[in-house]
């Protein structure tokens, strides 16, 4: 009965061969996340402090960072992925596989992730760093125990917003040549028709990026100091309404 | 001691350049607490974050015990700093640390031992009288409570100067008072000198030994909080002391502005006047105030129009031991 129902493609798999695609796409955005953001929160504070009004101005620095990040963001991913392949097979050695599709997803995101720390680290109270460098701090320091502390919450709402947005990257590099949901989706479930794979691959897709967001929001949550007060008067006024 | 020596601030901006501060010299002794009053836009936020070096001057020298911090690097700059306190308007807490949290900060930037640092920031926490709100963050703390944390922060390092930059501003006046009465009892117990930058006079009044009035970007006068109280010179002193009066005052006439100090009623003064001389003049105005501590009253009274009894009447008071001054406000 259930043979008739499902596709050739899907019985074929089997739980491992969809398992291998959810390891491989978990396995790549987390990769790609994490390196992206060994390059992007460095980017990302630079581009903070060099900007006009920020701890070391360096307003020449800060625009030539500006515009290389707003190059590689302004492309479509699909379009600087085909740009990168001859790139990709100078460094990585090769063009296909999922070591050369994390590194092009580090490419394309890396500026992404530059953008959404400073934007975070922006959101910092100007008079607490200015509080800092009134007690002697330095730079180093006031970025190290001021911005990345203050902006914590802020940071990892970013992070997961971030890899969310590689995880769909993800599924496209999966097209060109490497694992996971979208090049199983694509590569292999559309061609052979199998929509019963397709969906859910989709319906795979949606759980990890549930998971992804919860889990980050919570840990957001409750790492965040400020709101605590704010969301007990609304406690307490929600229940004064009702009473 | 704090010497500022003609500090220029400008500050380039698209419509050419504005003036901060011009030609600014003050000396803040040691041991007091100085006042810099002036409206907004006066020039004296910018006055308090040249004492530290926030913001560079433009020109001028800024020399605190002797040492000018201008020819300083960075890192002894940054040493400098640490005994210069700083509490400001919005209290400027970080938000992601608990009240031990921000009083710990300045601790370990100074790189004190983790033991030694706690004992100090509890300390410090019981002295501005939020020992049982250690583990508190900003967000739980009311205005008042926020602002005792700053205190405490900006002296953990045990600074022998401490700026307040508005630091009364965004609080109730009962609050006000108790923040005002910590300052005090810092200045008093720990010797701490403080400069105090505000619009309020009243918050001056209460605390300043010295003062300094800032009118457009330049120091208008400066001197013994008491003396220029007493006797404004500038107009912008005399806006600042005297708000009610100069808009409830109008028409010609010469007036007299008598300052109380002390014990010193007004009235057998003026009832004098009328028994002794058979002159009754019209009060215009009169209050009392408590300056550093002492009540100080002042009334405006209309001079007579005929000069002769003008004289006696000036004569009379300066019998009484009046300070008096003719004043064309």
């Amino acid at each position: 009965m259930n043979a008739l129902l499902l596709s050739r493609l899907f019985t074929q798999l089997g739980a491992d061969g969809f398992l291998l695609a959810v390891w491989e796409t978990v396995y790549m955005t987390l990769a790609s996340s994490v390196l992206s953001y060994l390059i992007g929160l460095p980017l990302g504070i630079l581009l903070t402090v060099t900007a006009r009004e920020g701890l070391v101005p360096a307003v020449w620095l800060n625009k030539l960072l500006g515009v290389i990040v707003n190059i590689l963001r302004s492309i479509p991913f699909i379009i600087l992925m085909v740009a990168l392949i001859p790139v990709s097979r100078a460094i990585v050695g090769t063009s296909i596989g999922n070591g050369a599709m994390i590194f092009m997803l580090v490419i394309a995101a890396a500026p992404y992730v530059a953008r959404m720390v400073e934007s975070s680290l922006k959101e910092v109270d100007a008079g607490v760093v200015e509080a800092a460098r009134s007690m002697g701090a330095g730079t180093f320091r006031i970025i190290w125990k001021v911005y990345l502390p203050e902006a914590k919450p802020s940071l990892i709402v970013g992070a997961v917003i971030s890899s969310v947005t590689i995880l769909g990257y993800s599924a496209m590099a999966g097209t060109l040549a490497g694992g996971g949901l979208g090049a199983l989706a694509v590569t292999q479930a559309r061609p052979s028709n199998a929509q019963d794979v397709i969906w859910l691959c989709v319906a795979l897709t949606v759980v990890i990026v549930q998971i992804i967001q919860e889990l980050g929001m919570l840990l957001a949550k409750k790492t965040d100091k400020r709101i605590r007060s704010s969301e007990k008067i609304k406690k307490k006024e929600s229940k004064g309404e009702s009473s | 001691m704090i010497e500022l020596k003609h500090l220029t601030k400008i500050y380039p901006s698209a419509a050419g350049e504005t003036v901060a501060l011009e030609d600014v010299s003050l000396e803040i002794p040691d041991g007091s607490v100085y006042g810099v009053i002036g409206l907004s836009g006066a020039g004296k936020s910018t006055l308090v974050r040249c004492i530290n070096l926030l913001e560079r001057p433009t020109s001028g020298q800024v020399l605190v015990d002797g040492k000018d911090l201008m020819t300083l690097k960075k890192g002894e700059l940054n040493r400098v700093r640490r005994s210069i306190g700083m509490i400001f308007q919005g209290f400027n807490l970080l938000q992601q640390r608990t009240a031990e949290g921000n009083v710990l900060f300045p601790l370990e930037l100074a790189k004190v031992p983790r033991a030694e640092a706690k004992k100090r920031a509890k300390e410090l926490l019981e002295l501005v009288g939020l020992g049982e709100r250690a583990r508190s963050y900003p967000s739980q703390l009311s205005g008042g409570q926020k602002q005792r944390v700053a205190i405490a922060r900006a002296l953990a390092t045990e600074p022998k100067y401490l700026l307040c930059d508005e630091a009364t501003s965004a609080l109730d006046p009962a609050t006000t008072e108790s923040v005002l009465q910590l300052l005090e009892k810092i200045n008093r117990e720990l010797g701490v000198t403080i400069v105090v930058i505000t619009h309020e006079m009243k918050v001056a009044e209460r605390i300043c030994t010295d003062v300094a009035v800032l009118d457009r970007s330049r120091v208008a006068e400066q001197g013994k909080v008491a003396d220029v109280f007493a006797f404004p010179r500038s107009e912008i002193a005399k806006q600042l002391i005297l708000p009610g009066l100069l808009r409830s005052l109008s028409g010609s006439g010469k007036k007299l502005r008598l300052v109380f100090r002390g014990e010193r009623a007004a009235e057998p003064v003026i009832s004098g006047l009328a028994l002794r001389l058979g002159i009754s003049v019209n009060i215009l105005f009169a209050d009392t105030r408590s300056i550093g501590g002492k009540a100080y009253g002042q009334m405006v009274i209309d001079l007579p129009q005929e000069e002769e009894k003008a004289v006696l009447v000036k004569r009379h008071l300066a019998e009484q031991n009046i300070t008096f001054k003719e004043e064309d406000l």
